[in-house]
């Protein structure tokens, strides 16, 4: 009775994580280049700076690979941040307590996620118009409550998360790694996961299992919205500052992360190990083009150049 | 022990049921059911599930009319019926996706409800659609266990390690060596039917609906998909089977239920009946299957010359020659080759060496400049490369023909109605407007269309790749008798089947292709199944 061949058999490990994606010899290449352009770019000191600095960008771009998984996208992600941020910003300035505010971000962040979800699962329309307009509206809500104008006000225990050690650890680390653990259970052992996998890979599966892909999908937006308020409260601790509009524009590196780190925008095909190499990448690139000097306007066209090469060599290998 | 209960008690399942047919079931097996699946024995017990006066109505369609139909343990059960007879309806009203408007399900002879999947899996219905439901990033034992996962140690948490122990048990009784954790992506139509199968086999299924299951599995595949039914049938698995082929309905079936319009309108058993019997039954009318029509007694000039040609896809040393007035059949086996003599006919394979005449032309470069030539493909999957299904009849008609239609590059919609109406007309294409999505047209309809967006461009060599798949009996003959009328005009036909009957009935001549080569050319007084068999079998 075997008549149906068998494949030649995969480990589970590497079924786990997934086949190593391009995104390894790109970070093969910023290595060489940069540490040979620039000696400090290999320090103890810099490794745990672009380490602290991408753990903003993971918080992110994990959600993200979830929603991209779907078949989705999510472009408001930078615009939600700046309203979390200064939410934050707004509760610290009127003396309520850093817990309240830590919830007022994170809620702030669920309800657009919401908002999101329930959009795109019931109206049934396309996440990038949807979250196009959500976008506009956050960034708006964030100028409005700000007045347009950075909150300093906001305590010191905030800028502590971010600044803070623990166990010489530096703390953002510490935010990532956890995040990280946390995500990495999210996708690969549980429901949620699983089905994030399955709305994108083919939603007819749910249906016929009896599963509601519509209630999952709304929770997948949510969830990603809830990070992105996290992402928000460690980028105004970094900057000691609520700032309505210093996350604009992280959507593309978050999204070039996921992209970068091999998740495809079909079926439902990547995972979170890659992303984590996405971030990395994309953190040493800025980092080394930092340390030689290249303004930030230039480093976005880089990102932009690594995110077409990742493309590429996805698409050599491939063939 | 702990039993999970979407999981079927396997380790009982195993031991109670022997695999082979003849083994000797105990009376007080832990699964009930009726021995060896013999109908004498299992007729007076109440079916496992009965279907009384089912009626479905769709907008504008009343896709189920008072449907009634039974399947007991161990029986397999073949629905048959045209594209669009109703068979697909009643199989997800089976399964919950559709909620019947009518009528009563008796399980085991006891009055139930199914409004849901979940209603239906409750009772062990379960459906291997033509298109599977599988996830093609998840592996194979996630895939199983999709919206049943085993609980792990925190909410929400799923238990990894369970779910391949429980799935290496269903695959195992399957017979089927793989390892679970294999992404889906990874494994062959087969294979994935297999996990499909394993997968209903978990939910403990007893009522395993099938919806021509053969159709993409090659000769020795489907003989396999045979052995595993017929073993979860000496299990006392029930099986409605859904098939277009009247071979598979004589080998499998115990029972036959044709459907016609949405109604029922015949019950019978494979020894009480013929092929010609069903087809009446599913048609309605006597359908000759010959697909008479006047052979071609003196050819024209020749349309389609392929000299020495051979392909980097695999074909070597090719020579072919169709006339005008002719139909020549391409034979042979799948993967024989056939089907990239047409795609380097047609310019869309390059050619390595040797070359291609066109009406006394020679064929260079692409395929639009083939078309330049009189040339026409109807390619084997309509749906992916012979038409826009997300466009509309009338557009779709004109795709090939726009150059031709509007040279000077503005589109007129008078035009295009004109043609539009002109060729739905002249070609009986059933569709309500020039506007209708092709997307919802049968098989049938579709292949007219692709016919007709040929016939824009004033074509004079058409090649049909499979021009028949997946459309039914009727249908077909309303295609043969297009192709007919097409070489009685004068137009030069290759016509590439693997439905013997077709090259034996319908061709003036036919040539045979084996290993990507000519192995052998029939004239009208040799074709024959058996010769056109002989020459395409590898070891012949």
């Amino acid at each position: 009775m075997h008549n149906v061949q068998a494949l030649p058999q995969t480990r589970p490990w590497t079924a786990t994580v997934g086949r190593i994606p391009g995104v390894a010899y790109m970070m093969v290449v910023i290595v060489v280049l940069f540490s040979s352009l620039n000696r400090q770019f290999l320090d103890g000191a810099n490794l745990i700076n672009i380490g602290s600095q991408g753990s903003i960008l993971l918080l992110l771009a994990l959600p993200m690979t979830f929603v991209i998984l779907t078949e989705g996208i999510d472009v408001s992600a930078g615009a939600v941040a700046a309203a979390s941020s200064v939410a934050l910003g707004c509760v610290m300035q009127a003396g309520g307590h850093t817990w309240l505010g830590i919830v007022a971000a994170i809620g702030v962040g669920t309800l657009f996620g919401l908002f999101n979800g329930t959009l795109i699962a019931w109206l049934r329309l396309p996440p990038f118009v949807v979250t196009l307009g959500t976008m506009g509206m956050a960034q708006g809500l964030a100028l409005i409550f700000s007045n347009g104008q950075s909150i300093t006000d906001i305590g010191t225990v905030i800028p502590a998360l971010y600044g803070g050690k623990v166990l010489g650890i530096p703390a953002p680390l510490i935010f990532a790694i956890v995040a990280y653990a946390l995500n990495h259970l999210l996708l690969y052992r549980s429901r949620f996961g699983i089905y994030a996998r399955a709305i994108g890979g083919n939603p007819e599966a749910l249906r016929f299992a009896g599963v509601s892909a519509k209630a999952w999908l709304i929770s997948i937006y949510a969830f990603a919205g809830a990070m992105f308020g996290i992402g928000a409260i460690l980028l105004t601790a970094r900057m000691s500052t609520a700032h309505p509009t210093a996350s604009l524009g992280m959507e593309f590196d978050a999204i070039a992360a996921v992209v970068v780190g091999g998740t495809s925008f079909e079926k439902g095909n990547g995972g979170l190990p890659g992303t984590l190499l996405g971030v990395l990448t994309i953190g040493m690139l800025r980092n080394g083009l930092n340390l030689v000097g290249v303004p930030s306007s230039v480093q976005v066209s880089c990102v932009g150049v690594l995110v077409l090469l990742a493309l590429l060599i996805e698409g050599w290998k491939t063939k | 022990m702990n039993v999970h209960p979407n999981v079927p008690n396997l380790v009982a399942l195993r031991s109670a049921v022997p695999f082979e047919r003849s083994g000797v079931q105990p009376e007080d097996s832990s699964i009930n059911i009726a021995a060896g699946g013999t109908l004498g024995k299992s007729a007076a017990q109440p079916p496992l599930l009965e279907l009384r006066g089912i009626a479905k109505q769709f907008p504008g369609v009343r896709a189920l009319d008072g449907v009634t139909f039974e399947v007991r343990a161990g029986e397999v059960h073949m629905l048959l019926g045209e594209n669009g007879a109703g068979k697909s309806t009643l199989m997800k009203v089976m399964s919950g996706v559709y909620k019947a408007d009518e009528g009563a399900f008796f399980h085991q002879g006891e009055q139930v409800r199914i409004d849901s999947p979940k209603d239906a899996q409750a009772l062990g219905i379960a459906v291997i659609y033509q298109e599977f439901s599988l996830v093609p990033y998840l592996d194979i034992a996630q895939n199983i266990f999709i919206g049943r996962e085993f609980a792990g140690r925190f909410p929400g948490t799923v238990d990894n390690a369970r779910a391949h122990q429980e799935a290496k048990k269903v695959l195992g009784l399957l017979g089927f060596e793989q390892d679970t954790h294999t992404p889906v992506h990874k494994l062959g139509v087969a294979q994935q039917q297999m996990v499909e199968i394993a997968k209903a086999l978990s939910q403990n299924a007893r009522i395993l609906v099938m919806d021509e299951p053969t159709a993409p599995l090659s000769e020795r595949e489907t003989e396999n998909l045979f052995r595993v039914i017929r073993m979860l049938q000496a299990e006392g698995v029930a099986i409605v089977y859904i098939s277009h082929r009247m071979s598979e309905v004589f080998a499998l079936g115990d029972r036959i239920t044709v459907l016609r319009d949405g109604r029922m309108v015949g019950a019978t058993r494979p020894a009480d009946a013929t092929p010609a019997d069903l087809v009446r039954m599913m048609v309605g009318r006597d359908v000759d299957l010959t697909y008479p029509r006047r052979f071609c007694e003196t050819p024209g000039v020749p349309g389609l010359v392929l000299r020495n040609v051979s392909s980097p896809s695999g074909i070597r040393d090719v020579n072919i020659e169709v006339r005008a007035g002719e139909i020549v059949g391409l034979a042979g086996l799948v993967g024989s080759g056939r089907s990239e003599v047409a795609r380097a006919a047609f310019g869309i394979d390059p050619v390595s060496s040797g070359e291609v005449e066109v009406f006394g032309k020679r064929r260079r470069g692409e395929p639009d400049q083939s078309v330049k030539l009189g040339m026409a493909l109807i390619p084997e999957s309509r749906k992916q490369e012979g038409l826009a299904v997300t466009r509309s009849v009338g557009d779709n008609l004109m795709l090939s023909g726009l150059a031709k239609m509007f040279p000077g590059g503005w589109f007129r919609p008078g035009v295009a109605r004109n043609f539009g109406r002109k060729m739905v007309a002249d070609l009986r294409i059933a569709t309500p407007t020039l506007g209708r999505r092709t997307a919802f047209l049968s098989g049938g309809n579709q292949q007219k269309i692709v016919i007709g967006k040929w016939l824009a461009t004033g074509a004079r060599l058409f090649i049909f790749d499979e021009p028949t798949r997946g459309i039914d009996v009727g249908a077909k003959s309303e295609i043969f008798a297009l192709i007919a009328k097409l070489v009685e005009e004068g137009a030069a036909v290759l016509l590439i089947s693997s439905e013997l009957p077709e090259i034996v009935h319908v061709c003036d001549r036919a040539y045979v292709m084996r290993e990507g080569r000519v192995a052998g050319h029939l004239t009208r007084e040799q074709l024959s199944e058996e010769n056109l068999l002989s020459l395409g079998m590898h070891d012949a």
